[in-house]
This record gives structure tokens, C-alpha cells and sequence, in this order.
């Protein structure tokens, strides 16, 4: 059973994290684009044709030239070539969570999507509070799940009921990371029946 | 649950970050710093002889043409094909067979995952708090490895349906007389929320 473990260990933390394959995918191809039309103009220019946009050795003059470019513009560009340096790099080490949970099982690796959780916890406050389900907004993260419930006018809500609802279902689910719910009441009502 | 090489997707980012944010973080250098600009103007057209220079050294006999021309297309042929290989083994990893048993002196037992797969479908489908379900096999560690997506109508909950996968699980490891290791993952997405919630379970 060790081995199996194991297996549902790697599986559970593969599939709750991004492989960042398709940023990884849309460089790669951007990366062949670039490569094959320098290629090709290399070439060209070994064959002695004209260019299809720089010709190599006109690449090479406009790089040495940068130093007599306005200023301005060059600083323009450089912030926004290093923003997207700099947004590539936290990508490829930031963790890339993704918006599921684990639910214990005994006999296979169980991962939800958090928004299945919230559906069902917004039923389950709905029926606790006797409230409409579309007066209910759940929004789970990764450790909390909040429930808002916006009252109709003229009844009350059940606050307490809703909780304890709320809360013996997430004790049930024992998910991980487990969650921690927070019910709260809007102050504005919704006017009708 | 595929076999991505995830390590390298994120070396590859990180790589092409560090490169356009090294490249970025120049030109603003060259634009902001006056001493960086005239180190540039001073430095950048020598360099740029040299490698004419080292161009020049390197010419095919018979021709104006460099060999470093034509090695740098080369390069970039090998750097192009190792992408399309890198791009090619994306999601990779799953497999048509279950199990295997050893060939005995009365021959051997070979199960498609297309039964498993097919079995546990047929199960799933006739569930109505489920929209939609698909299974498939991977291999993983050596070890297949059942992979059970479904889609869960709105408010569901989804301790019921992992229980009910559970058990037909049982089921399967019952007739198939083996345990097999199986990944769920219970979903939402856009169909179920297009869908009316269920009142009853």
C-alpha cells in the first residue's frame, strides 16, 4: 500500500498545481517563430537575396546604434520588456495553486474543485436559513470559505443556524487544507416576496 | 496524472523571463544612466568589428560567405527541433492496458483499460447528480492508474459523489479480482452551472 501512497501523493500534487504548460507551450512557439525566421534570413543573406524584414548584418548595426537612440523611447520599451521579464519569472516560481481541495478517501486520491464545494454549501445554508439559493454567495479559498446571505426584506435570517450548517458540513468534507467558514449577513435587503 | 516534465516548463519560463528582463532592465540602464550611454557608443562599435572580424577569419574557401553563418543556422535548426520535441511530450502518459497477468502454462490474462474505463462510464452515466463523467488510464510510477473526471450538478455535494465512486470502485476491484489505484476529481465548470440544481439525491 506504500507504493500506492506514493503514487496518490505524486498524482495529489500534480493535479491540485499548475504545470504551467501552456505559457511554457505559447513561449516554445513564439521561440520556433523567432528562430526559423532568423534562420531564414541568415539565409538569405548567405545566398546574397534581399531580406524579408532585417537582413542580419543590419540587426547588428541597429543594436550598436541603441546608444544614439532619443532616450525616451528606449526607456518605454526597456519597462515594458523587463514587466514582462519580471511577470515570466514569478510565474516559474510561484507555486500555481489551483482552486481545488482533497477530500479524504480510503480507497482513491478524491480532488474537488472549490467551486463544487461552494455550490454545495450555498444549498446547504439555503435550506438551514430558508432562504432563497440565489440570495446565498459563497466564495471558497483556500482556507476559508465565506457565505454571504442577503436577507429579504422583512424576514430574518437565521444567522446562527446557517453557521452551524455550514460548519458541520465542512467538518464533514475534512478537506485539505481543511476550511474555515465565515457567514455573514448583508445589511442591505432584497426588496419582494 | 500525465507524465509533463513540469521542471522543465518552468525552467524554460524562467529562462526566457531572466533573458527579456535582463534585456529590458539594459535598455532602461541605457536609457536612464548617461555613463552607460557613452560606455555604449564607446564600446558597442568595436565589439561590433570584432565579431565582423571573427566572421571575416571564418570564411568558406571560394565564397564571401562564413562557416559561423552557416553553424548559426544550424544552431538554430537543433534549437528549433528540440522546442517542437519539448512542445511534442506535453500531456503524455496515458495507456491502453490495465493489467497483465503472467503467461502460465494455460496462457496469460490481458485487460484493456477500455474495460475499466468503459464499465465505470456505463456505471456513472445512469448517476443524475452527475452532468457529465469521462474516465481514462494513465501510467504512473509504472503503475496504471484510473483517472475518473466528473461534472457535478450545482449543489451536489461532493462527499456524496466521491462516496458514490468509492463504491463502484469496490465493485470494479470486485470483478476484476485486482485493486486498481484511481484518481477522482469531482468539477464544476460551465455546464453545471448552466444546469438546474437537483432537489432530491
Amino acid at each position: 500500500m506504500t507504493s500506492e501512497q506514493a503514487t496518490y501523493a505524486r498524482v495529489i500534487r500534480r493535479e491540485t498545481h499548475s504545470p504551467r504548460s501552456g505559457l511554457a507551450i505559447v513561449l516554445a512557439v513564439i521561440l520556433i517563430l523567432v528562430c526559423a525566421w532568423l534562420g531564414t534570413e541568415i539565409v538569405l543573406a548567405l545566398l546574397g537575396r534581399p531580406a524579408l524584414l532585417v537582413a542580419p548584418v543590419d540587426m547588428g548595426r541597429g543594436v550598436v546604434a541603441i546608444g544614439r537612440y532619443p532616450t525616451v523611447p528606449v526607456i518605454i520599451a526597456g519597462v515594458i520588456v523587463a514587466i514582462i521579464g519580471l511577470i515570466l519569472v514569478v510565474v516559474s516560481v510561484s507555486a500555481g495553486r489551483r482552486a481545488r481541495h482533497v477530500l479524504p478517501s480510503q480507497r482513491s486520491a478524491i480532488v474537488v474543485d472549490d467551486e463544487v464545494i461552494a455550490s454545495a454549501l450555498a444549498r446547504q445554508a439555503s435550506y438551514a436559513g430558508n432562504i432563497d439559493p440565489d440570495d446565498v454567495e459563497v466564495r471558497v479559498s483556500r482556507r476559508s470559505a465565506s457565505v454571504r446571505i442577503r436577507p429579504t426584506s422583512g424576514q430574518s435570517v437565521d444567522k446562527d443556524a446557517i453557521e452551524h450548517a455550514v460548519t458541520e458540513m465542512l467538518e464533514r468534507y475534512q478537506t485539505a487544507p481543511a476550511l474555515h467558514a465565515r457567514v455573514s449577513v448583508q445589511k442591505e435587503a432584497k426588496v419582494g416576496a | 496524472m500525465n507524465d509533463t516534465n513540469r521542471a522543465t516548463n518552468r525552467i524554460l519560463i524562467l529562462v526566457i523571463g531572466m533573458i527579456t528582463l535582463a534585456v529590458g532592465a539594459g535598455s532602461i540602464l541605457l536609457g536612464i544612466a548617461g555613463p552607460v550611454r557613452s560606455g555604449w557608443r564607446r564600446a558597442a562599435p568595436d565589439v561590433s568589428q570584432q565579431i565582423a572580424d571573427t566572421f571575416a577569419a571564418a570564411t568558406i574557401p571560394g565564397t564571401s560567405s562564413s562557416w559561423l553563418s552557416v553553424a548559426g543556422v544550424a544552431v538554430l535548426i537543433v534549437l528549433v527541433v528540440l522546442l517542437i520535441v519539448f512542445i511534442l511530450r506535453q500531456g503524455n502518459g496515458r495507456t491502453r492496458h490495465l493489467l497483465r497477468s503472467e503467461p502460465g502454462e494455460h496462457g496469460g490474462v490481458a485487460i484493456d483499460a477500455a474495460f475499466a474505463e468503459q464499465s465505470l462510464q456505463n456505471f456513472l452515466d445512469t448517476k443524475s447528480e452527475l452532468v457529465a463523467s469521462h474516465v481514462s488510464t494513465y501510467q504512473v510510477r509504472n503503475t496504471p492508474v484510473l483517472k475518473v473526471v466528473v461534472t457535478c450538478r450545482r449543489g451536489v455535494s461532493p462527499k456524496d459523489v466521491g462516496d458514490v465512486i468509492d463504491s463502484s470502485l469496490a465493485s470494479l476491484d470486485h470483478l476484476l479480482g485486482q485493486h486498481l489505484s484511481t484518481f477522482v476529481q469531482i468539477s464544476g465548470g460551465f455546464r453545471a452551472r448552466m444546469t438546474k440544481s437537483t432537489r432530491l439525491q
